[in-house]
């Protein structure tokens, strides 16, 4: 059972960890998110917010986020385009934890890189309801 | 690619947001927060029902990008934004965005997401490689 999110502490690394862009995946994906667009570019290449979605996916594998949590901002910058078949890692780092009134507020650097380079990086700002203290 | 002019709206996504649509993107994302895909427990919190993934709204808002600028926003793209409000089961979300500047460093959009109400759910900027 891996920590709630709200419990670790500003700077906690979350080890590396590695996925694939399996055709499976992908079209789940395409077909959940509505993206008509990505197949008109050609055959193969990944909608770049999927590789985002799979990197957030690899993390929630190892903290697990409270019931309640809310995303409340999201910065992307994505570095080049990949391809179905493709094999990645992706790594985190809180870089920032406040907490205020029962809810903690927490920014996580994220950053996913292949054999051919970076892919990309970004920062989740999100917010949840604190652990509450046995009394 | 030819850089669009300031001012040019680029071609809107809507997409009708349905409870199966959500518990689709949270299988396929791997985030089964019930604030999502449980109704009864969403109900105790703030939002009083389930409200669609933040990254549901942004696939929306690439999708969008991706159509206007291509490959240029898989390989250099950038966005930046906020979660205003939550989309929920029954409305219909806009993708929508407008360019604001255009120079030789890039090509600079608003982007929103907005419910059938006019309402902004997302709000941010978007950058695409000139």
């Amino acid at each position: 059972m891996p920590p709630r999110l709200d419990t670790l502490a500003k700077g906690h690394e979350f080890p590396a960890t590695t996925f694939v862009l399996s055709p499976e995946w992908v079209r789940e994906y395409v077909a959940a998110v509505e993206d008509e667009a990505i197949g008109t570019l050609g055959p193969g290449l990944v909608p770049p917010m999927a590789v985002a979605a799979l990197a957030v996916r690899a993390l929630l594998d190892r903290a697990a986020l409270p019931p309640g949590a809310v995303h409340i901002g999201q910065e992307m910058t994505f570095r080049r385009a990949t391809r179905v078949g493709e094999r990645l890692s992706a790594s985190a780092r809180i870089v920032s934890r406040g907490e205020r009134q029962g809810w903690v507020l927490m920014g996580v650097d994220l950053s996913v890189s292949g054999d051919a380079g970076p892919v990309m990086e970004g920062r989740a700002t999100l917010t949840m309801p604190a652990v509450e203290e046995a009394p | 690619m030819t850089a669009p002019a300031v001012g040019t709206e680029l071609a809107p996504v809507m997409v009708a947001v349905t409870q199966e649509k959500i518990n689709r993107y949270a299988e396929a994302g791997g985030d089964g927060n019930p604030l999502h895909t449980d109704p009864q427990f969403a109900a105790q919190t703030q939002f009083g029902g389930t409200i669609a993934h933040g990254m549901l709204l942004l696939a929306y808002l690439s999708r969008m990008l991706t159509a206007a600028f291509g490959e240029a926003w898989l390989s250099g793209g950038r966005l930046k934004v906020r979660f205003r409000a939550p989309a929920r089961p029954g409305d219909t979300i806009s993708a929508v965005g407008q360019v604001i500047r255009a120079d030789g460093g890039g090509i600079v959009c608003a982007v929103e997401c907005r419910n059938q109400a006019r309402e902004t759910l997302v709000s941010g900027e978007a950058e695409v490689p000139a």
